[in-house]
């Protein structure tokens, strides 16, 4: 950011002697304009010296993903964001058989189970009976009262969201890939924790009557933010930095501008 | 340095893997794992209809009786059950067994709806509340063959449905619903009779309890109806009490009827082409598409314009059908599923199929069933969820909450519905686990 040229220093009308034509000794005045000293950047110093940056939704450190982060006045509408609420995607990765003490594939084994009895369709019917319960619970958590009709046309529409604090509430759950022993789930879910995401394939594997735990948990979209807009390591410059801003501004003042 | 004990290292991965691949493997399901049956029951449980008599009598002095269960609860059955039935208070479990028990009842029994269940305190006299599920003796003529079918209960009356030996009927006759001759002052608690009927023109696949009148659908899709008839709902075209199982004619002669239901005093049938037919009460709008008077007598076509209807289900004062599409439309008075707005209406509405569980996640959900209770609805989807609306009494709805329910709200049970019995104030469900 400092290398890139920066504003033009202010100019200033100063009346500066000159020598006069013709003649020594008798000192003219003549007006010029002059750039102003204390804008001189060796005088000033680098423009930038701190950045404001701020971080969106937490990613914990075994997981990997879109990762949001607002830079000066883009903190305040990262404040902004997270009362939307909106829902955040996870591809989630899991296997069967084993059971650890933290749900990944990292920690000390504390159960082995067999799993050929699991077919994609028992694993689909628990994604349905998770989804129902956490219908439930959206619907709880909302504090709309059930008795409006606004509440049945929110309902309808889908629209109803737990627009304070709540548990962590999964709206959709959809299996991508099953090959025993891995699984691959897609997860829709609002104010999670990754910790929940791999507790909830460890409860996957108990109701099977077998055991599973989480070998990849990855955050495909956050709020408008998707896995195309993200920069990867690679493109950690400043060019790609203001383009990612540019191309996600409308999106973000649309979203905003819908839900307050 | 004492004795030879090294400090223990942490281990490493080599060493990390070698335990992980040493540890027992514990297996809970094999691959023959079966999925089990279950029932489960919710609502008002101080007339027994629940069948489990803790709630109504606690076994420790200490515990205090549950009026209430406002979540589905498990009940214990000795056998698979295959067709259950909630009536007034009271509720039936019929197995398709050949064991020689094969029908279960619990709950009311002032007029031995459930048959005469002989009280252990007194053996001339029989219990007036049935608090477990307790086997029903009906005079079989060969117990070891026949197979129940289905049962059906209505306010004070039961009927039971057998493959090769035609319809029992127990329970209160004052109209004639039983399908035997009225008789003046017949004391009803504590009755042995149970009657059988079996002059129908073909086999009875299909038995239909209202609140006081009884119908029959046979295999060549006729209808036959018995009972009260004041408000035209035996469609007999008249107003007085049958007592023998007659042959319905109207709109319906000729048609080759697949289902029919009733649970107050208006009836609904479904033809094989999709066509609705009703009869009975419409002080409710139930029938006024076709007519402005209240009580229609004899079955009349209703023209509705929503597709091909495959099922029926009719409540008190609501009627839903449920299409081939798998939507569900409902019309009539009381709560209706679309929010507090609409109380009443005489046109079907359909109901967002966003509110059974459709999402761009799920296109495939759709219902697979309808069921009415008295002032309740419920649907099953073909996920196996259950969805109840309607009026919340006595926590029948199963929701855990006790206020009214104004749009479709899922029941949490553990397992995959596969059926439900839809009674005034609790409701039966037959469930497979996972």
């Amino acid at each position: 950011l400092n290398a890139a040229p920066g504003r033009a220093p202010r100019q200033q009308v100063r009346f500066l002697p000159a020598p006069a034509p013709g003649g020594g000794g008798a000192v003219e005045v003549v007006a010029a304009r002059v750039p102003v000293l204390a804008d001189h950047p060796l005088v000033r110093g680098p423009r930038f010296k701190k950045l404001k940056i701020g971080a969106g939704h937490r990613l914990d450190v075994k997981a990997s993903g879109v990762f949001v982060l607002g830079i000066g006045h883009g903190n305040k509408l990262l404040t902004d964001l997270y009362n939307c609420h909106l829902t955040r995607v996870y591809t989630v990765g899991g296997r069967f058989g084993k059971a650890t003490d933290d749900f990944s594939d990292t920690g000390n084994l504390v159960e082995k189970t067999t799993f050929d009895h699991i077919t994609r369709e028992k694993l689909e019917r628990i994604l349905a009976v998770i989804q129902g319960t956490n219908q439930k619970a959206l619907l709880m958590y909302s504090n709309i009262d059930m008795k409006t009709q606004e509440a049945y046309e929110l309902a309808v529409k889908g629209l109803i969201r737990p627009m304070g604090k709540s548990p962590p509430i999964i709206t959709g759950v959809r299996c991508l890939q099953f090959a025993l022993p891995e699984f691959q789930l897609e997860i829709h879910c609002l104010h999670e924790t990754q910790q929940y995401l791999r507790k909830m394939v460890h409860e996957i594997g108990l109701e099977l009557k077998s055991s599973a735990v989480c070998t990849q948990v990855r955050r495909i979209r956050d709020g408008v933010f998707t896995v195309d807009d993200a920069l990867p390591r690679t493109q950690w410059n400043l060019q790609s930095i203001q383009e990612a801003i540019w191309n996600c501004q409308l999106r973000v003042e649309t979203e905003l501008e819908k839900t307050l | 340095r004492r004795g030879l004990a090294v400090a223990a290292r942490p281990p490493n991965t080599r060493q990390l893997r070698e335990a992980e691949e040493a540890a027992p493997v514990f297996q809970y399901a094999g691959k023959a794992a079966k999925r089990k049956d279950r029932v489960f029951v919710w609502g008002f449980s101080y007339s027994g209809a629940l069948g489990v008599p803790s709630f109504v009598k606690p076994d420790a002095g200490w515990k205090k009786p549950r009026r209430i269960q406002p979540t589905p609860y498990r009940l214990e059955t000795e056998e698979k059950i295959s067709s259950a039935a909630c009536g007034y208070g009271f509720t039936l479990l019929a197995s398709n067994t050949r064991d020689i028990t094969k029908v279960w009842g619990m709950g009311l029994n002032k007029e031995s709806q459930l048959g005469f269940q002989r009280s252990r305190r007194d053996q001339t006299k029989g219990y007036e509340y049935v608090l477990e599920p307790s086997p029903i003796p009906l005079p079989l003529e060969k117990p070891q063959q026949t197979r129940v079918l289905q049962v059906s209960c209505g306010r004070a009356h039961s009927l039971v449905l057998t493959d090769s030996e035609g319809v029992f009927t127990m329970g209160n006759n004052s109209y004639g619903q039983c399908g035997r001759k009225v008789v003046e002052d017949e004391i009803y608690s504590g009755s042995h009779l149970i009657h059988q009927l079996k002059e129908f023109d073909s086999r009875v696949v299909q038995v239909v309890c209202g609140q006081d009148h009884s119908l029959f659908r046979t295999k060549k899709g006729t209808v036959y109806a018995c009972g009260w008839g004041a408000d035209g709902q035996t469609g007999l075209g008249h107003y007085n009490i049958t007592s023998v199982p007659t042959q319905l004619h109207g709109d319906i002669a000729g048609v080759n009827i697949i289902q029919v239901s009733s649970y107050g005093d208006c009836c609904l049938a479904v033809s094989d082409e999709g066509e609705v037919f009703g009869w009975g009460n419409s002080e409710y709008l139930q029938l006024a598409s076709v007519t402005e008077t209240t009580q229609v007598n004899v079955p009349r076509h209703l023209p509705f314009k929503i597709g091909k209807v495959k099922e029926a289900a009719c409540g008190g004062t609501g009627n839903a059908v449920l299409t081939e599409e798998g939507n569900v439309f409902v019309w009539g008075y009381g709560i209706l599923g679309k929010g507090p707005n609409l109380i009443e209406t005489a046109v079907p509405e359909m109901i967002p199929p966003s509110l059974f569980g459709w999402s761009d996640f799920s296109p495939d959900t759709r219902v697979a069933h309808v069921r009415c209770g008295l002032s309740q609805f419920a649907a099953l989807t073909n996920k196996g969820e259950l969805f109840v609306w309607g009026k919340n009494l006595r926590g029948c709805l199963g929701t855990g909450r006790m206020e009214d329910q104004y749009f479709p709200w899922r029941v949490t049970v553990p397992g995959e519905v596969v059926d439900v019995a839809c009674g005034v104030d609790h409701m039966v469900s037959m469930v497979r686990s996972f």
